[in-house]
């Protein structure tokens, strides 16, 4: 199973110089794909650790299994026969004599059971412990805790909803208590998956089954639970970290309000327009969930935030954060090097007490969106593919992490995220300048990408206020009607690119309509056309 | 731009999108602005003479991925503009209409309409609900196909009977497999 590898750097793991610290672990196994393994590796590589990748058959030649020391093969492309694989992961860490796993997001990284096994077998697990895990990936348990800890929370269930026919009508008793619409929600989810809006009582069994389905399919635990949908409101996140010792902080705050389907979209921090007193509070209330749970290393705590200092307790993170790269700009921590000394029982690092210290009172703002291969005009569905052209921006301030390559095929199997690309300034309007120049520099062909949402929603007068909220993209995108004011100006240059043009001359093209030819429309101009179509802005 | 042959004389073109039904699309004629290529499947388009320009990305389509191209004589594009990607077919406008006429003509005493369900995202099948000779009505749920782990519902369009039922649970689709026949 295990492949070739590249040879081993000699004395990759001699430190730079004599006062740097010793490396946290040896060798470290990355249980994940992706950019997020990439990210991973890279820190490995900064802390003089040496990496081992994992990979599906879809990854065989991916760019995380290249840049790893060495590399082990799970299994076919599905994540149940691969990625999902616990005892292949912690078998292969075994085997290539690895001290630590980390799980990255998504997978594993949330599943109690996985990180027992890792623990079981010797490995440190670069998360919170096992037991954490349980408490706070359980988004139930995560509920019961942080009520107990006085933390508001979102209205609604405290155990989980089974769909058994002697709870039917429990269940719709419970419903109409919370109030409609509502969510079911996946008790071990996260990221909108195993999750149903539910308008009316009759359509809660089905939403309920659906739930489950999908959840046992995602998560292999099909518990789903019921919460109040709360709206308008914007997702306001908390980063944590916390060492062996009791010591939990807030890393400051990040803005994940712009969604769809319950995945975010872009993100920014700190969150704007957020009082210093607000601020505080929601980072207290973030600190006493965990502490409440005796959260170790790094996690993220959710509220929704309706204004006023009224923040809704959503769920704790009990991992990495896809969106962590934001608080890093602004902070200058490394959080992935920071859960590794914190993974090898070190204490809170210098730099974080002194970045939590700072967390209300913040310098610079920095803001990511996610590329993903998605429609944007067909309700973001996944448009999975092979890639074409591969363009990614750089310059002051961008920071993109990505695993994308020119010809990669953009599996069906996993997430659809691509690259995130990061921009950081002095204040957000810097921030949101460089990443709107960023955006423009991207050139990606082959997919669809979420890039024209991007791009309009960063120009959007309300977004450049701040005027942010979990409604904005049903409340002011409108996909298609953005993507027919495109198709006039893409069909003159294929019938522009299809007239006989002799390859790279600058040349005009242009052709005259031939004497009584039987047309099927009447022609018309051109210009008239992509004028008539709104085309006011031109990108260069 | 040298992936992109011609196969259209120069003259009113009718451009559609890729897996149109026939007869759609849009009759282009006289074809006016300019095409400067600046790299490979790199193009800044005017669209007329003092216009702005506007950055296009292009590509050949071939073979088209999503369906077999309607005609010999058309040129498959694809053509990304503000992050738009858009497949389309390019052919000489009168020989398009040519060959629809003879279509409908074909088409008047052939087949009752069978409707086919293709894929439109590549995926794995959970769930098949339905099994031939099941009547369906409009918006029934018909199969579940998962990709990056959503599950995507496909139900019937409209009101039949299942004619077949190409894929079972736990097949791997791709773009534009046929998965259902409606009759």
């Amino acid at each position: 199973m295990r492949a070739t590898g590249k040879p081993r750097r000699p004395g990759s793991r001699t430190s730079l110089h004599k006062d740097t610290p010793a490396p946290p672990f040896v060798r470290v196994l990355v249980a994940n794909r992706g950019e997020i393994a990439l990210r991973i590796i890279r820190a490995c590589r900064d802390l003089q650790m040496e990496s081992v990748a994992v990979y599906s058959d879809a990854d065989a030649s991916a760019a995380h299994v290249r840049a790893a020391d060495d590399a082990v093969r799970l299994g076919p492309a599905p994540p149940a026969e691969s990625y999902l694989r616990m005892d292949a992961i912690v078998r292969a860490a075994q085997e290539t004599g690895s001290d630590a796993i980390h799980p990255g997001y998504g997978f594993l990284a949330e599943r109690a059971a996985f990180a027992r096994m890792v623990e079981g077998a010797g490995i440190a697990f670069v998360g919170p412990s096992s037991g954490v895990i349980a408490a706070l990936g359980d988004k139930l348990a995560a509920r019961r805790a942080a009520l107990a800890a006085e933390v508001p929370v979102v209205p609604g269930t405290l155990e989980p909803a089974a769909l058994q026919p002697d709870r039917i009508d429990g269940l719709l008793r419970e419903a109409a208590s919370i109030g409609f619409p509502l969510l079911v929600k996946a008790a071990a989810g996260g990221g909108g998956r195993g999750m149903r809006r539910v308008e009316r009582a009759e359509d809660l069994p089905s939403a309920l089954a659906a739930a489950e389905a999908e959840a046992t399919s995602a998560f292999g635990d099909g518990a789903v639970y019921l919460e109040r949908e709360i709206r308008p409101a914007r997702h306001i996140e908390v980063q944590l970290l916390g060492d062996r010792y009791g010591k939990v902080v807030a890393i400051g705050e990040r803005d994940c309000s712009i969604q769809r389907r319950h995945q975010k979209l872009i993100e920014e921090s700190p969150a704007p327009g957020l009082t210093r007193d607000e601020r505080l509070t929601v980072h207290d209330l973030a600190v006493r969930a965990a502490r409440s749970v005796g959260l170790t290393n790094a996690a993220t705590a959710e509220f929704l935030y309706t204004g006023k200092g009224r923040f809704y307790f959503l769920e704790v993170n009990a991992r990495l954060q896809v969106e962590h790269g934001i608080t890093e700009l602004v902070t200058g921590l490394d959080l992935v090097a920071e859960q590794f000394r914190l993974a090898a029982g070190r204490p809170l690092s210098e730099a974080a007490v002194r970045a939590a210290e700072n967390a209300a009172t913040s310098i610079g703002h920095a803001i990511e969106v996610r590329l993903s291969a998605e429609d944007p005009s067909g309700d973001f569905v996944p448009a999975p593919g092979r890639v074409g052209r591969w363009r990614m921006p750089a310059g002051p301030g961008i920071r993109v992490d990505t695993a994308a390559e020119a010809g990669d095929r953009v599996p069906p199997d996993y997430d659809p995220l691509l690259a995130k690309v990061m921009a950081h300034g002095a204040d957000r309007s810097t921030a949101l300048a460089r990443l709107i120049r960023a955006l423009d520099e991207v050139e990606v062909t082959g997919i669809q990408t979420t890039l024209p949402f991007h791009r309009a929603a960063l120009r959007h007068p309300c977004f450049h206020a701040g005027d942010v909220s979990t409604d904005w993209v049903a409340d002011r995108w409108d996909g298609p009607a953005e993507r027919r004011r495109w198709q006039p100006l893409a069909e003159l240059a294929a019938a522009l690119a299809a007239i006989e043009t002799p390859p790279g001359a600058p040349q005009s093209v242009s052709t005259t309509p031939e004497k009584g030819s039987g047309r099927a429309a009447e022609p018309r101009g051109w210009r008239r056309t992509a004028l008539e179509a709104g085309v006011e802005r031109w990108p260069r | 731009m040298a992936s992109v042959s011609s196969a259209t004389a120069a003259g009113p073109v009718r451009v559609s999108s890729l897996g149109a039904a026939p007869g759609e699309g849009r009759v282009i004629g006289p074809v006016e602005g300019q095409l400067r290529l600046v790299g490979p499947g790199l193009g800044v388009l005017r669209i007329a003479p003092g216009s702005a320009e506007v950055a296009v990305l292009m590509a050949a389509l071939d073979p088209p991925v999503a369906a077999p191209p309607r005609s010999r004589a058309a040129v498959g594009v694809e053509v990304v503009v503000e992050g738009w990607r858009f497949e389309l077919e390019v052919e000489d406008a009168a020989r398009a209409s040519l060959r629809d006429r003879a279509s409908r003509e074909r088409g008047g005493k052939g087949h009752g309409g069978a409707t086919e369900l293709r894929a439109i995202i590549p995926g794995r099948i959970v769930a098949v609900a339905v099994a031939p000779g099941d009547n369906v009505v409009p918006g029934q749920q018909l199969l579940v196909i998962e990709a990056m782990k959503m599950q995507n519902e496909l139900r019937a369009p409209r009101a039949g009977v299942i004619a077949r039922v190409i894929v079972g649970p736990g097949q791997t689709v791709d773009l534009g497999d046929l998965l259902v026949e409606i009759g």
